[in-house]
């Protein structure tokens, strides 16, 4: 059994399913981030865990022991809030260690825990302060001295980051990733941004409309995901989705057509029985290298030809929009040293990194062996 | 727009308005003040000052009053229903708007309803039950009598209620999961987030309670609980033998309280006002 274990959870608010059948096994140290768009339920399964909802049905059970009817407070969470939630009137230190002095601890104990909370956060010189008189970040910090403090089993985060700039954003990233590091507790992290989701996760959940769509390593999600969702959700820019037919099938050869209009392409790939009708073809945009103009494509490549409706020049990189003859968008990033001349451009990807996609959206695999 | 750009014939109209809107009200306090410190039936004579003429006169007056009248136990009966109320008005508000405005029980919104419709009642209706009430109780004439019909203010309660609508869930959710109780939430968080509008509402109530005269008037007939105001009122009878400048004197010292608490609380009362949308 898990660390912490959700098990057939569904949560309904009144005839609104907000999650359905959510499963997932959590293992003890583990940073775990739930990342989807807003809406998918993430931040809803995040207050089951801490009790502040009732399951609908399933369990939540943390250590074994079931947490379903255990009061928030005794379930061994402590949880930071995206409005970090300090108490205006209070100073850092009596924000600190308010559930200390919920729970009657004797006051040596709990100079002796904010101080050691402190020094971890580099609070020390702000103990003093109210949170009006403290930075964006610096309230962060006094929020997760708060929850350390408690020497949680888990600790949870409600898009903590969300109401820093950009740079303060990345540098509490690295803070927290720090901090996971230093205590090695249990972490589990919600946000709607995928870059840091990616970036924290040891393992990556993606949610949509109340379901756990995918759950693993987040590299392992961006290069395998399960279905259009996912591998639509992790990256940025977004994959791109070429509708295509399939026209022959064999081992290790799937012929397309349709691709993108009127393209054709052969897949490195052995279909389930029985595929045929239309398809996806998901290509992520760095799979896809611009063709100088006249110059002939690399052998068995998928070639997409489209007009040019806009370059995002980012310096290092540019990433270059255009859309194909049947009217898909497609996205591909260029490096500075290729050539990108509009208006109409050649593309070409290597087959060996296109995912297919069923009509239902979920991924078609490769038979036999093969993981693509 | 701003009242720079105004002509400066308005700005000096807009002053004078005030000034005599402010005149109007001082007036009548200035000639109490006017009337005590002076001696006997100068301020009515035929050459009548505006100006105190005989502070040692005054403090006569009020020495007088002071001592040779019950004064000073009805000033304590009047400070003891006003505090006695601002505490239950405070604390019975406080806990139920907490409750209002926090959290979601069956019934809320009747219950909720029925307090507001409360507010549309006039005194008027409601005075004769209280006082059977009241009376059925035994509680005439008793501290209990004066104060507690009084504390249960749906005023109080709905300017509490929109208070506490503004504190954020995540704050009672956050310490709710540091492990706080039911109370603790209400008195380490709640309580101390809306702490400028219970000021508000104790300073309103402190000039309601001071001010109040019909009540203790009906309640307490018996001259051991009466409060200032209803001395005063003895003071200002028809047949009461008084001079002017007696009855003066015991309306100054009925005054004083309420102009020290303005002066005191200015700030606080014009802001509680306008936040209100009421005069209290």
């Amino acid at each position: 059994m898990a660390f912490l274990d959700i098990a057939a959870v569904t949560k309904s608010f009144g005839a609104q399913g907000v999650l359905k059948d959510v499963n997932l096994s959590i293992e003890r140290g583990e940073f775990v981030v739930f990342v989807g768009p807003s809406g998918c339920g993430k931040s809803t399964l995040l207050r089951i865990i801490t009790g502040l909802e009732t399951v609908t049905s399933g369990t939540i059970s943390i250590e074994g022991e079931v947490m379903n009817d255990v009061e928030p407070a005794r379930r061994g969470t402590a949880m930071v809030f995206q409005s970090y939630a300090l108490y205006p009137h209070m100073t850092t230190f009596q924000n600190v260690s308010f559930s200390l002095r919920m729970a009657h601890r004797a006051r040596d104990v709990i100079v002796d825990k904010v101080q050691k909370a402190a020094a971890i956060l580099q609070l020390d010189k702000l103990l003093e302060r109210k949170p009006g008189q403290l930075s964006g970040g610096q309230k962060q910090r006094v929020a997760i001295g708060r929850a350390i403090v408690r020497e949680p089993r888990v600790f949870l985060f409600d898009e903590p980051l969300s109401n820093l700039d950009a740079e303060l954003r990345v540098q509490m990233r690295a803070e927290l990733m720090e901090l996971h590091r230093r205590l090695g507790t249990t972490m589990i992290y919600v946000t709607h941004d995928q870059v840091e989701a990616m970036t924290l996760a040891d393992k990556m959940v993606v949610m949509h409309a109340g379901r756990v769509q995918q759950a693993g390593k987040p590299l392992d999600l961006y290069d395998d995901p399960d279905n259009r969702f996912v591998a639509g959700f992790v990256g940025s820019p977004k994959m791109n989705f070429l509708p295509a037919r399939v026209q022959s099938s064999g081992p290790n050869a799937l012929g397309l057509a349709g691709v993108g209009g009127a393209g054709e392409a052969t897949l490195p790939f052995t279909a389930p029985p029985g595929l045929a009708g239309p398809v996806e073809i998901g290509l992520r945009p760095e799979r896809m290298r611009p063709l100088p103009p006249g110059a002939p494509p690399p052998p068995n490549s998928i070639v997409l030809e489209g007009q040019v409706t806009l370059v995002e020049e980012l310096g290092s990189e540019s990433y270059v929009h255009m859309v194909l003859a049947d009217g898909t968008p497609v996205t591909l990033r260029a490096g500075r040293d290729e050539t990108v001349e509009g208006p109409s451009l050649r593309v070409a990807a290597d087959p060996r990194h296109a995912l297919l996609f069923g009509p239902d959206g979920e991924r078609i695999r490769s038979q036999g062996g093969s993981k693509r | 727009m701003t009242g720079m750009s105004l002509p400066p014939i308005w700005t000096i109209l807009k002053w004078a308005l005030a000034l005599s809107i402010a005149a109007v009200a001082l007036f009548p306090i200035w000639w109490m003040v006017n009337v005590v410190f002076a001696l006997p039936g100068e301020p009515v004579s035929l050459n009548p000052r505006l100006w105190p003429t005989s502070i040692p006169a005054g403090i006569d007056k009020i020495r007088l009053i002071l001592t040779e009248t019950d004064f000073l136990r009805a000033y304590g009966i009047s400070l003891l229903y006003a505090v006695l109320t601002i505490a239950g008005v405070l604390i019975i508000g406080s806990l139920a708007a907490f409750e209002f405005a926090l959290f979601d029980f069956p019934g809320r919104k009747l219950l909720f309803g029925i307090v507001m419709l409360s507010l549309m009642v006039p005194t008027a209706v409601t005075i004769i039950p209280t006082y059977l009430l009241t009376s059925q109780l035994g509680w005439l004439n008793t501290m209990q009598g004066l104060v507690i019909p009084g504390v249960a203010s749906a005023f109080g309660l709905f300017m509490l209620i929109q208070f506490m609508r503004a504190i954020p869930m995540d704050m009672i959710e956050a310490a709710r999961l540091d492990g706080a109780s039911h109370f603790q939430v209400y008195w380490h968080v709640a309580l101390p987030l809306c702490s400028n509008a219970l000021v508000t509402l104790a300073i309103l109530t402190f000039m309601q309670t001071w001010g109040n005269y019909m009540w203790p008037l009906i309640v307490s007939s018996r001259p051991e609980m009466y409060t200032v105001g209803q001395v005063v009122g003895l003071f200002n009878s028809p047949l009461s033998h008084q001079t002017v400048d007696t009855v003066m004197t015991a309306n100054l010292l009925a005054a004083i309280p309420p102009l020290l608490f303005f002066l005191i609380f200015q700030r606080k009362i014009v802001e509680g006002i306008a936040m209100s949308g009421t005069k209290g």
